[in-house]
């Protein structure tokens, strides 16, 4: 955080180190992190390791909620979790690539009304957005009724189902996948595709050697916000899904609030975290941003 | 290459490009020889950037066609074409090695994966690339570096035509003179036919073997470097190599033209058969002054107003009183001459050193 | 009022309060502690925080209320028990904690039974003193006031399963094999496990036997497994129901029926099962009781906002406050009960609601609760499609 890689802390002492203007200038916002984001986190830590349905964090630790959620049957919920978040970033992909080309590219000044409109919905709550797409997918509701009404046909019913969730995370999900790829795709000059089209390279070729690289910071910060977002999601698999699956942030839910089992809440979410994080830290060091960027 | 040294390679016939109402490029006829450098002169939008994406394929023209060794190529899309271009920009992948760089259009033709190596260490070596750059990234690479590099790669495609968009135009002077010098070097060793774009006609007087100058969309000159220095067809490409003393004349009887400012009269060495009016261009380097001047048969007398040392040579500002026309003169440092700021002098030149243009 | 749905408003309103918390345990204690006469801080199910039954309070005693809405009885509980005794002046909460856990650990203190007593003789005779779950065990302390209450089961709509057979059927309704994928599970998730214990014929609110909480888990898992969708939206269940895509949701009663039906759709029915394993019932009523915190700095407030909502114009903003409608106490009263029209007392089936409350038992706390959840969640998580 607060470290200055110009300066020669192995002489100085910590009370000159300290008075830096570069760790002056950091400290409140040093100060602050580590109150509103690591703290909140280490407490949580320290909460997995107390003794189950307790509410004090100054009790003996206990490997007890480990325990009992790795043999209890939360791998299910763990197993939705990541399998509709995968299925979910790379829906995603399929839908915003083009779209963002076109925002990058293609649409000109129009981009910016796109932007506008794709942006807009973010103002609005998620429940009430996800509600909104319960009365189109309701059995008489806007959906089925239209078909009824003009085709006379009858659907089954979409509600209550995972491709329902799926079509609620793809929903709410879609301005955080689209927009890092707009910022992408806009990195890479139109020149190097030119060049390489000069170099005697396919649309495809293109695509592969030059687009997709270039543009991957912004796939990937769009494909980890996504994910991340997904894998913590809980509206979309209660409004949408009808519970058809639960989904771990549920589960978490459920233990801080109707369990009134903190500790076990706290592992579930050290869990989530730590899969997370070991998947974050992975994918960045397989794919080295900075050589991407050319800054190396 | 093929060998085959004669006939043009590319040929344009009465090229035209529109973007909406706008005409970039209209009425291009240019024949371009096996094997020559030929660099294409104009100023920022004179159409030259156009006319070179025609070229290369990224632009198709709006009327006219293009003719690689006489076959039609105007609908070929860019990555079919057997030419390829060295960008301003050098449009080197940030993402790829320099290997990977040069590598690039070997890939993409699908050749074996030794023989690629092989080619690139080639190339890495002809441009004076030390072999242990093959790993280093692009953007680490100075200027200089770059653009053996964006060279390396292009000519790793073995094009039969390459184009070059003022890739030079952002480096320094020296490093500029090094590199064109160094291109002219490729061009002898390769035998390949380079088209060049610039705004710097003396430029592409270092390394061409023919020059075209654009001017609003029309190529209003084709010569060698010393046809267009010596013969320039209008005063835009009279004035393109530089400073030059201009007057706007009429014809005053036979070899006589007279200056329409001042009425001053001076003799050509030219036929003035249908010379109506025009402009007389007397380049400063030709203008004598001092002693040296009094005998030609062209003289003017100005005031001193102010001095440039320019290395070899000195320029001098001469100021004519009556009608407060600044004329510019050169003269090499060793030729003897007492400047004085403010004092009277006599400028002049032969007949044969004036330039006569219509337009 | 007894779900435990976190919405961005109360955890808004719960941020501002832990930092009221925050200073008021920190060094200003002291000087706010002047303040107080003007100040009362009010922790309850959703209602009493609307601004409809708050604001003429503010405006007649000129005072700075603050109402944060709880999202479980025990969660609220835990809190008071965790020091915010000196946050809160007023908690709302459902029958049993005050005598069973509040009072016996300090955290509320008793009324003034002259004051309180006669406002209760106005109350539905069933409520009237002396009311067991208003005093301590001993019978000497009156612990609160009674206001909303409400048979809470399980919802059904009308057109498709008759009011007859399903208080005839009970809860075994869901266990049916034809019921299969017809119903939704409304997941608050701590009554559905009291009425799966009654699904399993096991009386929810006493010492359970292993045999007796495996059976419950055995039947949350067929419940679950038979339900077409689960959500804790109540307004989102009563959509599924009014549309045709479910016929009952299990676990429901007058508080989440209130609001469709008062929006036209009396097709949609809380039911009372007529007989059950609860000493011969089959059904449960929640009551609610304001109790006042034992404050070490007590707003002198807190007695006068009870005998407030005592007041038949208020009590009927409580009954109808936003969100849903619930029956109140104090309808006991024919100027209350005459403020309520057609409409309003269909809305909170007010023409079976004594036949109801006489086959109810009074919800109570299930000692086994812990353990029947895991059992729970594990079902919930298990649920075959």
């Amino acid at each position: 955080m607060a470290n200055n890689p110009a300066g020669p802390p192995r002489r100085t002492r910590l009370g000159e180190w300290l008075r830096q203007p570069g760790v002056l200038v950091a400290l409140p916002t040093t100060l602050f992190l580590l109150v509103g984001f690591a703290g909140p986190l280490v407490i949580v830590v320290v909460y997995s390791f107390m003794p189950p349905r307790t509410f004090s964090m100054f009790q003996a630790p206990t490997l007890a909620n480990f325990v009992s959620v790795v043999t209890d049957s939360y791998y299910i919920s763990f197993f939705w979790s990541f399998a509709l978040a995968t299925v979910t970033v790379g829906l995603l992909l399929l839908v915003c690539y083009p779209i963002a080309y076109g925002m990058a590219k293609l649409f000109g000044k129009w981009a910016n009304l796109v932007t506008v409109l794709i942006a807009l919905p973010l103002l609005i709550s998620e429940n009430i957005r996800l509600f909104g797409w319960v009365l189109i997918l309701l059995k008489n509701g806007i959906l089925d009724g239209s078909l009824q009404v003009v085709f006379g046909l009858s659907i089954p019913s979409l509600l209550y189902t995972v491709p329902a969730i799926v079509l609620g995370l793809v929903y709410v999900y879609l301005p955080f996948m689209l927009f890092p790829l707009v910022i992408g795709l806009s990195m890479v000059p139109h020149s190097l595709k030119e060049a390489a089209s000069d170099l005697g390279a396919s649309r495809l070729q293109i695509f592969r050697e030059v687009e997709l690289p270039l543009a991957m910071p912004g796939i990937l910060i769009g494909s980890m916000l996504t994910f991340i977002l997904s894998l913590g999601s809980l509206a979309e698999s209660k409004i949408l899904g009808g519970q058809a699956v639960v989904m771990i942030a549920d589960d978490i839910e459920s233990a801080f609030t109707f369990a009134q089992n903190w500790p076990k809440g706290s592992v579930l979410s050290v869990m989530l975290i730590a899969f997370s994080g070991a998947l974050v830290f992975f994918l960045f060091r397989r794919i080295d941003l900075d050589r991407i960027i050319g800054r190396r | 290459m093929s060998g085959v040294a004669s006939g043009p390679i590319l040929q344009l016939r009465q090229i035209e490009k529109r973007f909406g109402d706008f005409t970039a490029v209209t009425g291009v006829d240019l024949d371009i020889a096996e094997g020559e450098f030929f660099t294409l002169v104009g100023p920022s939008g004179s159409g030259k950037t156009t006319m070179i994406r025609m070229l290369v394929g990224m632009e198709r023209p709006t009327g006219g066609d293009i003719l690689l060794r006489g076959q039609r190529i105007n609908e070929m899309p860019a990555n079919k074409r057997p030419t390829c271009m060295v960008f301003q920009s050098l449009a080197l992948f940030p993402h790829k090695s320099v290997g990977e760089n040069i590598d690039f259009p070997l890939k993409i033709a699908g050749v074996d994966p030794a023989k690629r190596r092989a080619r690139v260490e080639e190339l890495l070596s002809q441009l004076r690339l030390p072999l242990s750059y093959y790993e280093k990234a692009v953007q680490q690479c100075s200027g200089g570096e770059q653009q053996r590099i964006a060279l390396a790669r292009a000519l790793a495609f073995d094009p039969e035509i390459l184009f070059f968009d003022e890739p030079l135009s952002a480096l320094d002077f020296r490093l500029r003179k090094t590199l064109e010098k160094e291109l002219k070097d490729i061009h002898r060793e390769t035998g390949k036919t380079f088209v060049y774009i610039t705004h710097s006609l003396e430029e592409a007087m270092v390394m061409s073997d023919r020059i075209g100058i654009m001017q609003e969309g029309r190529i209003v000159q084709v010569g060698s470097p010393s046809e267009i220095y010596n013969e320039p067809s209008n005063k835009f490409v009279a004035q393109f190599m530089g400073e030059v003393n201009t007057l706007e004349v009429e014809t005053a009887g036979a070899a006589r033209v007279r200056n329409l400012a001042d009425g001053r009269e001076y003799q050509v060495d030219q036929d003035l058969d249908g010379f109506d009016r025009g402009f007389l261009i007397i380049r400063p380097e030709v203008v004598k002054i001092g002693p040296s001047a009094e005998a030609l048969a062209n003289r003017i007398e100005g005031t001193l107003y102010n001095d440039y040392a320019l290395g070899s040579r000195v320029q001098y500002q001469v100021r004519i009183e009556d009608v407060g026309v600044h004329w510019l003169v050169e003269r090499l440092q060793d030729e003897p001459f007492e400047s004085v700021p403010g004092a009277s002098v006599v400028i002049g030149w032969r007949p044969e050193d004036g330039i006569l243009v219509r337009d | 009022m007894m779900n435990g749905k976190t919405t961005r408003r109360n955890f808004l309103q719960q941020t501002g309060l832990w930092a009221a918390a925050f200073a008021a345990g920190g060094s200003f204690a002291k000087r706010a502690q002047a303040a107080r006469d003007k100040e009362l801080n009010i922790y309850c199910w959703e209602g009493y925080n609307s601004d409809d039954v708050l604001d003429p309070f503010r405006r007649e005693f000129d005072a700075t209320v603050r109402a944060e809405g709880l999202t479980s009885d025990p969660d609220a509980v835990n809190r008071l028990r965790a020091g915010e005794t000196n946050v809160w002046d007023l908690i709302n909460v459902n029958n049993p904690w005050a005598r069973d856990m509040m009072w016996p650990e300090g955290l509320i203190r008793d009324l003034p039974r002259e004051r309180f007593e006669p406002m209760m003789e106005k109350m539905m005779p069933a409520f009237h003193p002396p009311y067991a779950w208003a005093l301590d065990k001993s019978g000497e302390h009156l612990l609160g006031m009674t206001q909303r209450f409400g048979p809470f089961n399980f919802v059904v709509n009308t057109d498709k399963i008759s009011r007859d057979m399903a208080e005839d059927q009970g809860f075994k309704l869901f266990l049916d094999p034809a019921m299969k994928d017809r119903y939704g599970v409304l997941t608050y998730d701590n009554w559905n496990i009291y009425h799966m214990c009654v699904a399993a014929d096991i009386h929810p609110f006493r010492e359970h036997t292993e045999e007796e909480i495996a059976a419950v888990g055995q039947t949350a898992k067929q419940i679950f497994n038979g339900a077409k969708n689960l959500t804790d939206d109540l307004v989102q269940m009563n959509l599924a129901l009014i549309n045709g895509e479910i016929d009952a949701y299990f676990t429901g009663g007058t508080y989440t029926a209130s609001p469709a039906r008062y929006d036209g759709a009396n097709n949609v029915r809380g039911i009372t099962p007529r007989s059950g394993p609860m000493d011969g019932k089959g059904g449960i009523v929640w009551i609610e009781l304001t109790s006042v915190v034992n404050n070490p700095d007590p707003s002198p407030l807190a007695d006068e906002f009870l005998a407030y909502v005592q007041r038949p114009d208020v009590s009927k903003k409580v009954a109808f406050a936003e969100g849903t409608y619930n029956p109140v106490t104090q309808m006991g009263s024919k100027e209350v009960l005459d403020s309520f029209d057609k409409d309003e007392l269909d809305a909170i089936q007010w023409d079976t609601l004594e036949e109801e409350m006489a086959n109810s038992a009074d919800y109570d706390i299930n000692p086994d609760y812990a353990e029947m959840y895991d059992l729970y969640s594990a079902a919930k998580r298990e649920r075959e499609g």
